[in-house]
């Protein structure tokens, strides 16, 4: 009987942790929201008003009024299917990925590691691609092509920042590699963040640079050029299908953003902690005071690695051609990441 | 021995194919009685085998089994050996598994072919040839067996005669498989002379320690013949003309099942004949072609705009994962390599099978001519999709878990040596992996998504047997992805430490006192668990779903009538009615291949696809492995 | 609640599709100078779309030629709805200077019902944007009408 009550706590709190925080809701608003500083902040640099930042939330409920038109060519179950799998993948992803020492799977265990992310990162990719695909726009098709492309030149570079991550914090705990990223993260609560060794630094300025390159925007969007090619895979969505690729977008700018905080800020939890210990709370409202600014903290960083690595960027580029990009990646950002590997492993 | 041991039932396994393989010949002349025959001879092989499975993997027993009763004398081993440990038994079931899977498919496959009954003769050949292979234990025998596959998948091969391009692939096939079949019986023969004994047991005992240049040599012919049968680099064009030109199922026992034996032979040359992966020059002559292969021949595949030519490509990709893990010499590494061989198996299995039902219902498989058939053959599309995510490691699927742990025994290894060069496999393996996922993107865009050409408007869905076929495939690719812990403790675990327990396998055979077994374990450092993982995801879509479904997700306007509304469900394209423009498969990611095409000019030019070329690489991957084998062993 | 929001959004949201029916190119860079910074409406929510899947607000220009009057009827059809036709610029409302051509097919009006026209040759930025102004509120009325 108790066991059954305490499953059913459980399950409550994994439901609450996949609806609410750091779950879809959480997703959904944060998300929006990133995109809206992004829009606002692009504008402003351009010396325009910009639209207002809740701009992404008018978008996305106005998309949810509109038809969904299935076409012709289009095979129904995979044109609907496409955008809610990429979705709740995406949001499963987010629930991997640590608010600092909080993680969602604290007692019962890690789910995935460095690794699956990587892999887990493709769903959402592969989703859009099908969900283009089963249209037979052609459109679609070069958009296909050029997505599959970035995917494959993003690729390289976050595999070796990821691999001198593990070799670091391995390293440095004694144990050869961590690949979990709950394990590298209280690493950094303990000894400091990692962006603050010499290794990592080029590491800590690839991912910077994939950030744009995973999350399709400026100058790296030759995928969804809306000007060239109608915004490739997405050319012949409409409606809450739409909607719903949209709002997958807008998570994915979440999801990078605090990966990177996760793999190289996972430090700067630790002042926030002490900071709510010196105050002379202690106790349960210390915790709750604690993981509420540890949040807070989050989302702030997250914005400010958008406004850095997509805002900045964006109101400042032009677009690059596919193969310029898939050139960029494989030579200047691989080779970033190529030192802080070599670096990692010779134990700087 | 009562008849009705277990110690018969590998014999019997191998037996019930070859008569089998007599008896269709003889009875086949109605389509049931043949295909029943057939059916049931590798059912009752598969049954054979699992019934091996509690004792040989779970208990860790070795059966060795002397045909006639004839067995040592003289203390040299005279009789004819059956061998059974777990890995002859792992690679057993997997033959065993594909041929049953593929002889289902086959029912209806071959239905509208001339001479059924001798395509059932020629394949039920091929697979006992290949079981018998895997559980002899001696190495004449394995070569026997070899010829016998050999030439069964080369007149399988060609047996669509009428298909462009058979005859010629069988061709070449058959001279390069030649050259592989002679540098085993050439190494056999060295072998024999230096030691006065072919069981693989005594060999075993004998060899390790005791080279003389003599058997350095019969270490390159074996090496050079074993790696022929699975096509690694440089032997891989072969593959993709066979592949192209043989009928589905037959692709299926090629790449799923011939090309493991080449593994199985690798492996029992390296781990047990020789023993020599404690040396370094061999784990890396292991690890290099392992590597090559997966990445020559993934870049192949990108090339290719044939469908079944573009798998066979990628089935020495994912053979050279295996050869890889299994050069790391870690028992990781080994028990992963099986792992992926094992998937490898099932999830080729089941893309070829697509692909053939594919080429049944529309006639070709050149995917610049195919196109939307999601909307004609929505189920075969979904088999395909779970069979293209498992080869390209998308998670939950069964390619991911090995894979993953893959990469896992390569960077263990590089930090454990402290080489390097290890980290350059983990990173060539992981994007490899994302280049696959590439080419199926492409295979799903220009087969089964993408513009529907209006000749195959009226394409049919394919018909029952075959999906069933698929079906099966498809269940072991999630159940096998799911259960990462429970087939490694089961399957690939008791294989590697069978590989770690050579001691046993000799003392098995030759009757002296076994010694005790050494557990092994596997150490993973990373973290997945996919049961948990797919509960989330379940959570989270089903959420979302019954969100969209609350607003109204699925009101979506379709054209419902024959009747064209003005067109609004057309597809938009600038308002050109007339012009569609599809990308070519073969230039979909030109993005890549641009920046690559120097690499790729020089790979063109170097595939000439004359059977001279190929040859000559023969000669040339045969002399290099000897002056190898002569200078580090 | 939602329903509510979504009605709001309509309003604040409106993309645009822009359809040259054979326009002297006048109108089309009037339109592209709406958005620059300038101007910039952006603020109110205006954004140019690819395709008519993802619009709400066609904007025509050009006196609709018989070349292009199937396209454009095909693509206004495209546009799911609620959507918004809107005319810019005095050709597709009266054919201005090309009335009487042989190649002239329009006014628009004939062939779909148009729910602001923006007159003027060209008309100016504040023009349009107060026209588009209208056509946003417009389809807020229409995706109040739908049930």
């Amino acid at each position: 009987m108790l066991n059954s009550i305490a499953f059913a706590q459980t399950a409550l709190l994994y439901l609450g942790y996949v609806l609410i925080f750091p779950g879809f809701l959480f997703c959904f608003v944060v998300g929006l929201l990133l995109t809206g500083i992004d829009r606002k902040v692009v504008a402003r640099m351009q010396r325009r008003v910009g639209p207002p930042v809740l701009q992404p939330f008018y978008d996305f409920f106005k998309l949810c009024g509109k038809e969904t038109i299935v076409p012709d060519a289009a095979s129904r179950t995979v044109f609907l299917l496409a955008p809610l799998v990429g979705l709740a993948s995406l949001v499963v992803l987010q629930l991997f990925i640590p608010v600092f020492k909080f993680s969602v799977f604290g007692s019962l265990g890690e789910v995935a590691d460095l690794i699956v992310i990587l892999y887990l990162l493709l769903i959402p990719a592969v989703a859009v691609m099908l969900g283009g695909a089963s249209t037979g726009s052609p459109y679609a098709g070069v958009g296909l092509s050029r997505e599959m492309v970035t995917v494959l030149a993003v690729e390289l570079p976050l595999v070796l920042v990821l691999l001198s991550v593990a070799r670091v914090v391995g390293r440095e705990t004694g144990r050869a590699l961590v690949f979990s990223l709950n394990t590298i993260v209280s690493f950094q609560t303990v000894s400091g963040s990692l962006i603050t060794r010499v290794s990592m630094i080029p590491a800590a300025l690839a991912m910077l640079m994939i950030i744009p390159g995973e999350t399709g925007s400026h100058p790296f969007d030759a995928a969804e050029a809306e000007t060239e090619i109608c915004e490739g895979l997405l050319a012949e969505y409409s409606g809450a299908p739409l909607a719903v690729f949209k709002l997958s977008h807008a998570v994915k700018l979440l999801t990078m953003t605090s990966l990177f905080v996760a793999l190289f800020l996972g430090g700067l939890g630790t002042p926030i902690a002490q900071l709510v210990a010196a105050v002379g709370l202690s106790g349960e409202l210390a915790a709750a005071v604690t993981m509420l600014l540890q949040v807070l903290a989050l989302v702030l960083l997250c914005i400010v690695l958008t406004v850095l690595t997509i805002s900045f960027v964006h109101a400042v580029t032009a677009r690059l051609r596919i193969e310029q990009l898939f050139k960029y990646y494989w030579t200047v950002v691989t080779a970033l990441a190529l030192i802080s590997l070599v670096l990692a492993w010779y134990g700087y | 021995m009562n008849w009705l041991s277990y110690q018969h039932f590998p014999i019997y396994a191998i037996m019930v194919l070859f008569l089998g393989a007599f008896l269709v010949v003889l009875l086949g002349k109605n389509r049931v009685v043949r295909a029943a025959l057939a059916l049931l001879s590798v059912s009752a092989s598969l049954a054979l085998l699992v019934a091996l499975v509690p004792r040989v993997m779970l208990g860790g027993e070795i059966i060795a089994y002397w045909m006639g009763g004839r067995g040592m004398s003289g203390g040299y081993a005279m009789g004819i050996a059956l061998e059974v440990d777990a890995l002859s038994l792992f690679f057993a079931l997997l033959v065993a598994v594909a041929v049953f899977v593929a002889c289902l498919y086959s029912i209806q496959y071959m239905e509208h072919d001339d001479n059924v009954s001798q395509y059932y003769t020629l394949f039920l050949l091929l697979a006992g040839g290949v079981l018998g292979l895997v559980l002899s234990g001696d190495l004449f025998n394995m070569f026997v067996m070899v010829e016998i596959l050999t030439f069964a998948a080369v007149a399988l091969t060609a047996f669509r005669n009428t298909v462009t391009g058979a005859l010629e692939a069988a061709f070449k096939y058959l001279v390069v498989g030649s050259i592989g079949s002679v540098c085993i019986l050439a190494g056999t023969i060295m072998l024999y002379a230096q030691t006065h004994t072919l069981s693989l047991a005594q060999l075993s005992l004998l060899l390790p320690g005791n080279l003389n240049n003599a058997t350095k040599l019969a270490f390159a012919l074996l090496f050079v013949g074993f790696g022929t049968k699975a096509f690694l680099v440089p032997f891989h064009p072969l593959a993709a003309d066979a592949h192209g030109a043989a009928p589905a199922p037959i692709s299926v026992l090629i790449s799923g099942v011939l090309t493991k034996s080449g593994i199985y032979g690798i492996i029992r040359l390296v781990y047990f004949l020789f023993q020599n992966m404690d040396l370094g020059a061999i784990r890396f002559l292991l690890v290099v072609v392992g590597s090559l292969s997966m990445f020559v021949c993934v870049t192949m595949a990108l090339a290719q705009h044939d469908f079944k030519r573009l798998l066979a490509f990628h089935s020495i990709s994912q053979i050279g994962y295996v050869l890889t893990a299994v050069g790391l010499a870690t028992t990781l590494g080994v028990s992963s390599g099986l792992y992926h061989a094992m998937n490898h198996t099932i999830f080729k299995g089941l893309l070829f099978l697509a692909a053939g039902a594919v080429l049944h219902e529309t006639g070709t498989t050149d995917l610049n001519q195919l196109g939307g058939l999601a909307k004609r053959m929505p189920r075969t599309t979904a088999l395909f999709l779970i069979g293209a995510a498992s080869i390209s490691g998308i998670p939950p699927f069964n390619g991911f878990a090995s894979k993953w742990l893959i990469y896992q025994a390569a960077y263990q290894k590089a930090v454990e040596s402290g080489h390097i060069g290890y980290l350059l496999v983990t990173i060539v393996a992981l994007v490899t992996s994302t280049l696959t996922l590439a080419s199926f993107i492409k295979v799903s865009q220009s087969v089964f998504f993408g513009r529907l050409p209006e000749r195959f408007e009226k394409v049919k869905e394919a018909p029952f047997g075959m999906r069933l076929a698929m079906g099966v495939f498809a269940l072991l690719c999630v159940a096998t992805g799911l259960l990462p812990q429970a087939v490694v403790k089961t399957l690939t675990l008791p294989a590697a430490q069978a590989v770690e327990n050579v001691g046993r396998y000799i003392a098995a055979a030759l009757g002296t006192e076994m010694p005790a077994i050494r557990t092994v374990t596997a150490v993973e450092i990373g973290v997945w668990n996919p049961i948990n993982w797919l509960l989330l995801l379940g959570v989270s879509l089903l959420s979302v779903t019954l969100v969209a479904l609350l607003g109204k997700y699925d009101r979506v306007s379709e054209n419902e009538g024959a009747v064209r509304a003005g067109g609004k469900y057309d597809l938009f394209f600038g308002g050109e009615k007339s012009v569609h423009s599809q990308v070519g498969g073969g230039d979909l990611f030109w993005g890549f291949k641009h920046n690559w095409r120097h690499y790729f000019s020089f790979m063109h030019d170097l595939h000439s696809g004359v059977v001279n070329d190929y040859a000559l690489w023969a000669a040339l991957a045969l002399a290099l492995a000897i002056v190898f084998s002569q200078i580090v062993l | 609640m939602f329903k509510k929001l979504i009605e709001e959004s309509f309003g604040k949201s409106p993309w645009l599709f822009h359809i040259n029916a054979g326009s002297c190119n006048g109108c089309d860079i009037e339109l592209v100078s709406v958005l620059t910074p300038r101007f910039d409406a952006e603020r109110l929510g205006f954004k140019l779309a690819g395709t008519p899947r993802h619009a709400d607000i066609v904007v025509v220009t050009g006196p609709v030629t018989r070349q292009s009057l199937q396209r454009v009827l095909t693509a206004i059809e495209q546009v799911p709805e609620p959507r918004c036709i809107v005319t810019m610029g005095s050709c597709p409302q009266s054919g201005n200077v090309f009335r009487g051509s042989y190649a002239i097919a329009g006014p628009l009006s004939k062939y779909v019902p148009v729910d602001v026209d923006i007159a003027g040759c060209t008309p100016k930025p504040e023009a349009v944007i107060d026209g588009l102004v209208k056509a946003a509120e417009i389809l807020r009325e229409k995706r109040r009408a739908m049930k």
